[in-house]
């Protein structure tokens, strides 16, 4: 385990190098633990694809490196999480976006082999940020991953698809942007209106960090 | 109980309900929000009574007018714009008063805060509002503000007055060196490049904003910033494509792909969110 020092009161560990299920299912079972026995102090925790921030009341735990040996020896006794073979949620996609031939172009593949390829994969939700609820997915067909756009959009639609690199997600909020976009879904992917429901306020995400997601692409529809 | 306390007569150049933020969400992508500089907004709270978490009345530079509906204690924090009430002190207010804020002078943020707190909608877990992503909106012309309860707030008597030390009044202008500490990424940074980022003066770009304040200066040379996207605190001073440094602010997103030099101390960052456009920085390296 690696700590990296993050200013007063904070710490980040670096669970792995490269991004994938190995590094999710460690994260996982590492929050669990966290959530199970919260440190003394502990405000938050941030996860995100090889790396979790840990932030601490500042005037408690002024200086988390100090309580490293302590945290490691919890963290390595936490019992191990199995691959979650939660429900794959379907989402209703459209593949209209207008980078649809620069992503097909780049990758010599035709518009409708991208698609295919696009929704041919059960993804895993491996961390959400950028904007509320934006989902950050996992792994892309390799014969996908291009480039981001050589100067961002200053305005994308919130349910756009997107493609950055190697990473596929789906805005959520009305943002500026660099990804390719190919697409859009037809559900809101954050919605502070189902804040409201009895689901409680995480309702206003549709999808949760280690959620599975396939795309199915449906015919043209006018938004 | 629920009787309007204050009306935004005209809200200016923008005026939200911030509190100590959105505290547990950043995993599902929520920023932290809350108030810009929490030293002065914990001060408008402290000066009336309030819990440091109360919702308080966060003012962007002047031309905001407000018009009492009630009696209240009031404390007014932060930027220097004028104000026809004194500021950094406990001021009795009375019904149908007019407050004005017609002139900055210094500073960006004002804070205003009431006996019993303001109260707005709360979205998972905090009032802060956050536009972006629907989480509250904006005060317009006209808006009306609730007093969350009515507080049992009094100076004692014999006591003349309530008001923040001097030493605490922070002199907006002056721009001492601001601390920062090493951020997750200090040594994918050569040691050559470091220096060139401490030696210089920076300036406060105008594309500053409650996301991220923008640094004007000579950029910082790197062959490649991008690395794989992790979280990013509040006050993390970003360097993207190009070399010149963000200072991820409240409603900054909380991860981010761009490599983090350092992190500013949680005080200077509060200093330095009241630093206008075109007030140069610098900052100095603390010593882990």
């Amino acid at each position: 385990m690696k700590w990296i020092p993050y200013g007063p009161g904070a710490i980040m560990l670096h669970i792995a190098d490269r991004l994938g299920e190995k590094a999710f299912l460690i994260s996982q079972r590492f929050i669990e633990e966290l959530e199970r026995h919260p440190p003394f102090g502990l405000l938050e925790i941030v996860p995100s694809f090889t790396r979790i921030l840990l932030e601490f009341d500042e005037r408690l735990v002024p200086n988390p490196m100090a309580i490293v040996p302590d945290l490691e020896l919890q963290l390595k006794r936490a019992p191990k999480v199995r691959a979650t073979r939660s429900t794959v949620k379907e989402i209703s996609a459209v593949y209209d976006g207008p980078d649809l031939e620069r992503v097909a172009e780049l990758n010599r593949l035709t518009v409708a082999e991208v698609c295919r390829r696009h929704a041919a994969v059960t993804y895993r939700v491996y961390m959400l940020g950028f904007s509320p609820g934006f989902p950050y997915l996992g792994l892309l067909d390799r014969r996908l991953h291009t480039p981001r756009l050589p100067s961002p959009r200053t305005a994308i639609a919130p349910g756009s698809i997107g493609i950055g690199g190697e990473h596929t997600g789906i805005y959520t909020v009305p943002s500026p942007g660099g990804w390719n976009i190919i697409g859009h879904v037809l559900e809101p992917i954050f919605d502070p209106g189902r804040g409201s429901s009895p689901d409680g306020e995480e309702a206003m995400f549709l999808l949760k960090p280690g959620d599975r997601v396939k795309f199915v692409p449906v015919k043209e529809k006018t938004r | 109980m629920k009787e309007p306390v204050v009306e935004i007569k005209k809200c200016g150049l923008g005026a939200t309900l911030q509190d100590t933020g959105r505290m547990g969400w950043r995993r599902f992508g929520i920023p932290l929000s809350g108030a810009m500089d929490a030293h002065a907004a914990g001060w408008a709270n402290r000066l009336v009574g309030n819990q440091p978490n109360a919702p308080v009345l966060e003012l962007l530079l002047q031309g905001t007018q407000l018009v009492m509906l009630q009696d209240a204690w009031i404390a007014i924090t932060g930027a220097d714009a004028g104000c026809n009430l004194e500021t950094w002190r406990t001021v009795r207010v009375t019904r149908d008063q007019v407050i004005r804020f017609p002139r900055n002078r210094s500073g960006v943020w004002i804070y205003v805060a009431i006996d019993g707190g303001f109260e707005g909608p709360r979205f998972l877990g905090s009032a802060s509002v956050y536009p972006r992503a629907g989480l509250g909106s904006p005060f317009a012309n006209g808006s009306l503000l609730n007093r969350s309860s009515h507080g049992q707030f009094a100076i004692q008597a014999g006591v003349a007055g309530r008001f923040t030390p001097r030493e605490e009044r922070r002199d907006y202008d002056s721009t001492e060196p601001l601390r920062l500490w090493r951020g997750p990424q200090w040594d994918l940074f050569p040691e050559k490049e470091r220096q060139k980022f401490f030696a210089q003066r920076w300036t406060i770009s105008p594309e500053s904003d409650r996301v991220g304040y923008r640094l004007a200066g000579t950029a910082l040379a790197l062959d490649s910033t991008q690395i794989i996207s992790e979280p990013m605190r509040v006050g993390s001073v970003q360097i993207p494509q190009g070399g010149l440094p963000i200072v991820i602010m409240r409603d900054g997103p909380p991860v981010g792909g761009y490599a983090k030099l350092g992190i500013l101390d949680p005080d200077d960052l509060s200093r330095l969110t009241q630093y206008r456009p075109g007030l140069e920085v610098e900052f100095r390296p603390v010593e882990p």
